[in-house]
């Protein structure tokens, strides 16, 4: 290549911009490809991001367990997924027990969601989650009261502990201490209020802001007097325990279960997945879109690539004649290509976090991930599709016949 | 095997080129024999059509031969790669057209810097070799000027610099003065003229009789083949520039040799 690369470059810069709404046009192809793996690829990952990193702040020894054999989530995508509160669980309230029994486990929650109807002066919004737990909820999700206190073994059956937005959904204030809300048509009086902890997306899959908390016995009596748990919250007495602790608890729960692994214990970054199942699915989506404006940008770029070449047919008879070898015209042409496509990668990074930021300010509640993976994807996406589309205007340009070139009409 | 200290620069034994192909068969060169030493200033003159221009674009290794051998510097041009065949046209080899192709995106200086990039020099000093000679052709004051903004003259003049910044040996220009007036065609000859004088190869392709005086040897084809060639350098140039266009010297001013193509009667070498 010799000192040719640095003059190829300024080549494709000159002659780029000698048609710059061509060019641009082109670039779009692969500016909207690459924005929205970018946007994917950003919002995927902060999403499971938020839920990895509360599984860590609340000190890395929490284990879930979960009905259902968790399959890759990808897989999960081709067929359409059972809504989760309409099934019966397979976990059982002496699966729970049988938990709590196992050594270096500290503690144990169940989590029952119910659905129903909560309301008091108003009717809360049918997003708001019933839950029925035990105490150890409080210590596993470290929920805080901001009032009140939490559910509590000595207390009354019909209490249930709110979080702030339903206090002020159904109450219209914080202070709702005392009051009475009926959950299911039953009454319960509020014994406290959770801070504010803003985060609608986490481990549990309930927005505690936004949910009411009954004792576990009050939800089995709303359930005919059954226990249906989505899940059972496991805390380890350490992190270094943990891992003993989940093989402890498969152990126990399969011979619970007769053999049949029709549950899952799910530790650190697991946990987080089926999670962001949802996110998955858009990003499944999003992905075909991106895949198609890539190609469609791709081609765009052969085509484009295949005019300039043609329009140059006596440019390449005159380099040849100057002392072009094939490998010097078909590296031009190599690098204009690339340069689109760098470009609209560059343009399409950028524009892809914009989409990013612009959708999580706005409707979400975490952060784009932002880390160097993302660039890179992005870079060598745009450099391939360059190179592959490229390659074959490239090689044309590089196989036209110097004579015929010289004696095209210019 | 008698050794030739120096091998002709350009030697063709019975080349052919063929166009088309069946009913349309045509042979653009019919069987050419010729020999060229270095430092000879050819002009190559001759109807449309008889194969100027392709024996040109095969001398400069931008086409092959059909058929028969043609050797440069003593080597067999048909076992020269690609690559290699590229880099005899970047550095032994300067391009006049008639038509000066000069590459319209570029301005005029880097226009005449391009053979240096493919030969590799780096970005400064190609600007400053391309400067320099530029100076010589009293173009520097119009070196950043586009070619479209110069006129027909300048721009050949241009193009003259291009092919000889390479300092190649040979020099091959197909009607250099065909698309200028008498004014700028003298001046461009004077050039060449020049540059044969300090021992380039010339070889150009003319339909102008007038302008075969500046060249040391004057070959005519017909039908693709040598009609007329001649080795002496012509005493009296002015009396021949007045014949009419395509006629032959034929009452020859000093014995010039003759020989008609068909039995071709090229000096014989003994060297393979």
């Amino acid at each position: 290549m010799r000192f040719l690369l640095v003059n190829h470059i300024q080549n494709a810069h000159q002659s780029l911009r000698a048609s710059r709404m061509r060019s641009f046009l082109t670039m779009i192809g692969v500016t909207i490809g690459v924005a929205s793996i970018t946007a994917i690829l950003a919002l995927s990952g902060g999403a499971s991001k938020v839920v990895s990193d509360q599984v860590d702040t609340l000190g890395g020894n929490i284990a879930v367990v979960r009905p259902g054999k968790t399959t890759d989530p990808l897989s999960g995508l081709a067929q359409v997924q059972a809504e989760r509160s309409f099934s019966t669980s397979t976990l059982t309230e002496y699966d729970l027990t049988t938990v709590a029994a196992i050594p270096h486990i500290q503690a144990v929650a169940p989590v029952m969601i119910l659905s129903g109807v909560i309301k008091a002066s108003s009717v809360a919004p049918n997003d708001s989650a019933i839950v029925a737990s035990t105490p150890e909820l409080a210590t596993i999700s470290h929920l805080e009261t901001s009032s009140g206190q939490f559910l509590d073994p000595s207390v009354k059956q019909n209490t249930t502990v709110i979080g702030v937005q339903l206090s002020i959904n159904v109450f219209g204030t914080e202070q709702s201490i005392g009051k009475t809300l009926t959950i299911r048509g039953q009454s319960f009086t509020v014994i406290g209020v959770l801070k504010r902890l803003n985060q609608p997306i986490n481990y549990n899959g309930v927005d505690f802001d936004n949910a009411a908390i009954i004792n576990f016995a009050s939800g089995k009596q709303l359930n005919q007097g059954v226990s249906q748990l989505q899940q059972i919250d496991v805390q380890a007495d350490s992190v270094a325990h943990l891992n003993q602790a989940i093989i402890d608890v498969n152990k126990s729960l399969i011979v619970n279960h007769q053999g049949e692994t029709d549950f899952s214990v799910l530790s650190g970054v697991q946990i987080s997945q089926p999670t962001s199942q949802l996110f998955y699915a858009i990003a499944g989506v999003s992905g075909a879109v991106a895949a198609i404006s890539l190609l469609v940008g791709g081609i765009g770029i052969m085509n484009i690539m295949l005019v300039t070449v043609a329009e140059r047919t006596r440019e390449i008879g005159i380099r040849k004649a100057l002392g072009a070898s094939n490998r010097d015209i078909a590296w031009q042409f190599l690098i204009e290509s690339l340069a689109i496509s760098i470009s609209g990668g560059l343009v399409g990074y950028i524009l892809g976090y914009v989409v990013a930021f612009g959708i999580t300010t706005s409707f979400l509640t975490f952060d784009p991930l932002l880390n160097w993976q993302i660039a890179v994807t992005a870079l060598s996406v745009s450099v391939v599709i360059g190179v592959i589309f490229g390659l074959y205007p490239a090689f044309r340009a590089a196989h036209k016949d110097p004579m015929d070139s010289l004696r095209q009409y210019n | 095997m008698a050794q030739i200290p120096t091998p002709p620069v350009i030697e063709l034994k019975n080349l052919k080129k063929r166009f088309g192909i069946g009913d349309a068969e045509h042979f653009a060169l019919d069987g050419m024999d010729l020999t060229i030493q270095k430092g000879e200033f050819i002009a190559i003159m001759g109807p449309s059509g008889c194969g100027k221009t392709t024996l040109l674009n095969i001398l400069g290794l931008l086409d092959r031969s059909t058929d028969g051998e043609y050797f440069l510097d003593g080597q067999d041009v048909s076992t020269i790669g690609q690559r290699r065949q590229a880099q005899i046209r970047s550095r032994q080899i300067g391009f006049i057209f008639q038509s000066f192709n000069l590459i319209s995106r570029l301005n005029v200086i880097e226009n005449v810097a391009l053979p240096l990039a493919y030969k590799g020099v780096t970005r400064l000093k190609r600007l400053r070799l391309a400067s320099d000679i530029l100076a010589n052709f009293h173009l520097n004051e119009r070196e950043y000027y586009m070619p479209y903004q110069l006129s027909g003259g300048q721009m050949q003049r241009v193009a003259i610099a291009r092919a000889l910044v390479n300092e190649p040996s040979i020099i091959l220009a197909d009607e250099p003065t065909g698309n200028l007036d008498s004014r700028s065609s003298h001046i461009i000859m004077e050039e060449l003229s020049d540059l044969h004088k300090r021992g380039n190869t010339i070889i150009m392709v003319t339909h102008n009789p007038r302008l075969t005086t500046y060249a040391s040897r004057v070959i005519t084809m017909i039908d693709g083949h040598i009609d007329t060639d001649t080795f002496e350098v012509f005493q009296l140039p002015d009396p021949l520039a007045k014949r009419p266009l395509g006629v032959i010297p034929e009452p020859s001013p000093k014995k010039p040799r003759r020989k008609k193509a068909a039995t071709s009667t090229t000096p014989k070498r003994k060297q393979k």
